[in-house]
């Protein structure tokens, strides 16, 4: 009778076990905005707001769409980004051109208005739109893609930064998600990247 | 005629190595100065420039002004995994013999509050001060850069070829 018992606890006890190692996930930290980087990116459909009016990603069906997110007061990272982005748009002939668009969406809404952002892209390339959006649609966005971003307080007299994932998301004619290429990507690449995706590689 | 020749004697000794090592400013040199061109209507942007210290110690920039902005602090980019994030740091080492690059996605001096729109071409003169009080002044142009340098590589090797798709 006992050694049955005892058998009986030690199932119980492995089953725990089991479940403890295999399924039980602790809560996640609310505290930052967006997701964490090791959730797998699955691209998809989307809408925010340009100087224009609403831009969802399926109004570009047909063409190439590079999505990248940022803000504008980032001082270096995104305009590197985006000149390397714009050098790989100048490479590309006029027909790929017109069959590419990029979107720089800012996960700032609060000091980026769209008027700004619409101004910051057409700095770099008539081709790169701003957008934005309120925090759920622009969460909503990022998730898709993998991004992720955190405001933080660093206490510069700039106020406070926005740390983000600064890869750019390149979203082939059918809408869907291509290949993600890393922040510093040589303009070379990028536009290879862009025609690949254009031959529905 | 004592007096004259302590006096020479000491002035002598004033002058010789031993007692001028030269200051920080004497010793660091700033090379290819810029500051970024940023879209009309955006009022931060960063400086970058090369140091070089031809000193036998090492130096330190502990502070930058710049009288183009409001503000002016001393930065970097750190990529954590992917996320790139910008920190302030209280000082930029330059090693004795060595150099401190301050350059896009890394080390530069930020240029906070821009009083006016800077164009391509307009100069900016920056003043940086060391460790021991001294400080340089040097002329940094207005750049439009396209060919930027990359970000430096992330520090979570699990993550850097895991968005790679071929």
């Amino acid at each position: 009778m006992t050694r049955k018992l005892l058998i009986a606890a030690i199932l119980l006890l492995a089953i725990v076990l089991g479940w403890v190692v295999w399924f039980w996930q602790p809560a996640k930290d609310q505290a930052h905005q967006g997701i964490s980087l090791a959730d797998a990116p699955t691209g998809g459909d989307f809408t925010l707001q340009s100087a224009n009016g609403p831009v969802s990603l399926h109004d570009l069906h047909g063409k190439v769409v590079l999505v990248y997110f940022g803000y504008t007061f980032c001082p270096d990272i995104c305009p590197t980004s985006l000149a390397f982005t714009s050098q790989a748009l100048n490479m590309l002939d006029k027909n790929e051109l017109a069959r590419t668009q990029v979107l720089f969406i800012s996960v700032d809404p609060e000091r980026d208005t769209l008027e700004k952002l619409k101004e910051y892209g057409a700095f770099f390339h008539p081709s790169i739109l701003g957008l934005t959006g309120t925090p759920q649609e622009i969460a909503t966005a990022a998730r898709l893609y993998g991004a992720s971003y955190a405001r933080q307080n660093t206490g510069s007299a700039g106020g406070y930064v926005v740390d983000h994932s600064a890869s750019t998301y390149v979203v082939d004619p059918d809408g869907k998600l291509a290949a993600t290429l890393q922040h510093g990507t040589p303009p070379a690449e990028v536009a290879k990247a862009i025609r690949a995706a254009l031959q529905g590689k | 005629m004592k007096f004259a020749f302590t006096a020479l004697t000491l002035a002598i000794l004033a002058s010789s190595p031993a007692f001028a090592a030269g200051s920080a400013a004497d010793n660091v040199s700033a090379n290819d100065p810029y500051v970024r061109l940023v879209p009309p209507g955006q009022n931060v942007t960063g400086a970058f420039v090369v140091f070089k210290n031809a000193d036998d110690k090492d130096h330190k920039v502990v502070k930058a002004d710049n009288p183009a902005s409001k503000a002016t602090e001393l930065h970097t980019h750190v990529n954590e995994g992917g996320m790139m994030k910008m920190r302030p740091v209280k000082d930029i080492e330059i090693k004795s013999k060595g150099e401190a690059a301050l350059k896009p996605g890394g080390l530069h001096i930020m240029l906070i509050d821009l009083k006016q729109t800077l164009k391509e071409g307009d100069n900016v003169p920056i003043t940086v001060t060391f460790e021991d009080g001294s400080s340089k002044k040097f002329d940094a142009p207005v750049r439009k850069i396209q060919a930027a340098v990359p970000a430096p590589m992330p520090m979570d090797h699990e993550h850097m070829h895991g968005d790679m798709k071929h």
